[in-house]
């Protein structure tokens, strides 16, 4: 799988390109700054990128602004942006062109290779992985809008190991209950929100998103 | 050689006059303050020298007229004397001083000349008139109808300078107090913040730090003898790396947090907004970033206004605003919750005054029992133009 990383810091920069090349993946290219990312890319369309949030020359968002922007011109493009903090802000601009495709990681989620490598396929093949951080903000949050307010508790935590990215199985496995279990809940969560029978993967990010403006 | 001073006097004070609103009114200012000030010296003066020269001009019949003009030369003296006394003690000097100066020297040129040179008494009688009618009737009339209207004249304008002054002065004075209040509050807001900090990472990362070393130090004891005790370490340090981020994360949030760094004030607050347990609207309309001291400020009362909502309102919405108009940046926190909020009672509210009085700014809470509660935040300060997107 051919990735494009871009950090700033050279010791995480080389640790990460280390960590996952002996995990399979090809790092084609490593940046460290955003217009070089934006340029790598729009030319390499790489199967997934890793970018850092914070990136010369500013040292602001330019890895995420930079991410969008690619998104833009070639659409779908998966990007997993890390950061040392999380936005719910941020990670709705993210998803705002509802393409899927993108996680939203803490940069200590690294420490956890397999769970961050998972993360970076399931962004590969079209998923949406939000840092749990993100998403336990937003089960604090009592919401008003009327399809998320309809969902049950059990549903609502669906959703939420959902939004984190996790399959179907793995979201059993957490909630201690059966694969078909699973299955039910969110065919319930994507009735009640009023998402159409389509391809599962765009159904899952369209639930996620309606999650975060919630 | 009088009309030189008056000319001169007057250019001092149209100097002098300070910000009145426009050239012409400075130009009124110096025509009424001049006039009176200037005239009653002179008048004074050649009061005096005239009934000098009357006594002289008629031996053994010091009149009325003489002791009359005399008197009121005295007189005129006296009130001149008062008026650059006044001046001199209640306006600030820059203004009265060479005013004064410019009245003194005047005074005491005028009678310089006239004990020198005597003047020409006798130009009145080159019109033919009789000197005895002249001086009896006409010049004190003509000398006291000038003194008094210069008095009656320059008098208004002399006190309302002096009382512009005296305003002035209690507003300094006030302005004085309230800096040096804040300032003295900052640095306490400012020595407590260092402390906290200093606080937090004593017991959160650098504790975390010390335990991660000792635990990396036994595992690697561990590691050869029994692998599995060093990889169950292992794995507590990682768990220790982690809790030490988190904390650190906590504490940036708190110093400066980073989308504000990113983005500034709008997206912060709408980020705050959207991080809320109660549903919060946001709805900012800027056109540029106020200084950073102002924003980071204001972000911080935004927070601690919008964690009061969620703590304590007990409301099912919320909305925030924000504004720059007029200089002022203005911020508005309301829910619908019960009301009844008493700035005094918490100290997070108390402190976020603090904070913004520093900049001048103001916060209100305005909390009715049974809702709704509104936190107003203004700050006067101008917004730099917006940052120019890389991408």
């Amino acid at each position: 799988m051919r990735v494009v990383l871009a950090e700033d810091l050279y010791l995480l920069r080389t640790g990460i390109q280390r960590l996952l090349e002996v995990h399979g993946f090809e790092v084609i290219e490593a940046v460290d700054n955003g217009p070089a990312l934006l340029r790598a890319l729009v030319q390499q369309k790489p199967d997934v990128a890793v970018v850092d949030v914070r990136l010369p020359p500013d040292f602001t968002d330019e890895g995420l602004r930079a991410a969008i922007e690619a998104r833009r011109q070639v659409p779908g493009l998966p990007v997993l942006v890390l950061s040392q903090y999380v936005e719910q802000l941020y990670a709705r601009e993210l998803l705002a062109d509802k393409a899927g495709a993108v996680g939203y990681l803490l940069k200590d989620r690294v420490f956890n290779d397999d769970q961050f490598t998972d993360a970076i396929r399931s962004v590969a093949s079209g998923g949406t992985v939000m840092d749990p951080e993100v998403v336990s903000k937003l089960l604090n949050k009592r919401s008003r809008v009327e399809p998320l307010a309809q969902l049950t508790a059990r549903e609502r935590e669906v959703l939420a190991l959902m939004a984190e990215g996790r399959s179907n199985s793995a979201i059993a496995q957490r909630l201690f209950v059966s694969d078909k279990a699973v299955a039910k809940h969110s065919t319930s969560i994507f009735a009640k929100l009023n998402l159409a029978p389509s391809e599962d993967d765009n159904r899952r990010v369209l639930a996620v998103l309606a999650y975060l403006n919630g | 050689m009088s009309l030189a001073g008056l000319l001169a006097c007057g250019a001092i004070r149209f100097v002098t006059a300070g910000r009145a609103a426009t050239p012409f009114d400075r130009l009124l200012h110096v025509v009424r303050v001049g006039w009176g000030a200037a005239l009653i010296p002179v008048t004074a003066t050649y009061l005096a020298v005239f009934g000098a020269y009357s006594l002289a001009l008629t031996p053994g019949r010091a009149n009325l007229f003489s002791a009359t003009t005399v008197a009121g030369s005295l007189l005129c003296s006296l009130i001149t004397v008062l008026m650059v006394a006044v001046y001199t003690a209640l306006l600030p000097w820059t203004a009265a001083y060479p005013a004064a100066v410019g009245l003194v020297a005047l005074g005491l040129y005028e009678l310089y000349v006239s004990v020198v040179f005597p003047p020409n008494v006798y130009f009145y009688e080159w019109y033919g008139w009789s000197r005895d009618a002249v001086s009896h009737s006409l010049l004190p009339v003509l000398a006291l109808t000038s003194v008094a209207a210069g008095a009656a004249l320059s008098w208004p304008t002399i006190v309302a300078d002096v009382r512009a002054y005296r305003r002035r002065n209690t507003t300094l004075t006030a302005r004085v107090q309230r800096l040096t209040a804040t300032r003295i509050e900052a640095v306490d807001v400012a020595a407590a913040e260092l402390r906290r900090i200093e606080r937090d990472l004593h017991d959160g990362a650098q504790a975390r730090l010390v335990a991660l070393g000792i635990n990396l130090r036994a595992a690697q004891k561990l590691v050869k003898d029994s692998p599995d005790a060093a990889a169950a370490v292992i794995a507590e340090c990682q768990v220790a790396s982690s809790k030490a981020l988190a904390e650190l994360r906590a504490l940036v949030r708190g110093i400066y947090p980073p989308v504000l760094a990113d983005r500034g004030i709008a997206d912060a607050v709408k980020a705050l907004a959207l991080d809320c347990p109660i549903p919060t609207v946001a709805t900012i309309a800027l056109a540029g970033r106020p200084p950073a001291p102002v924003e980071s400020t204001v972000y911080f009362a935004v927070a601690e206004a919008l964690n009061n909502v969620a703590k304590h309102a007990e409301a099912t919405r919320a909305e925030v605003t924000m504004e720059h108009r007029a200089g002022m940046l203005r911020a508005e926190v309301t829910d619908d919750g019960m009301g009844g909020a008493n700035p005094e009672a918490g100290t997070g509210l108390l402190g976020l005054e603090r904070r913004l009085g520093v900049f001048d700014g103001i916060l209100t809470v305005i909390s009715p029992v049974g809702g709704p509660t509104i936190v107003i935040i203004e700050v006067p300060c101008e917004l730099s133009s917006p940052k120019i997107s890389i991408s």
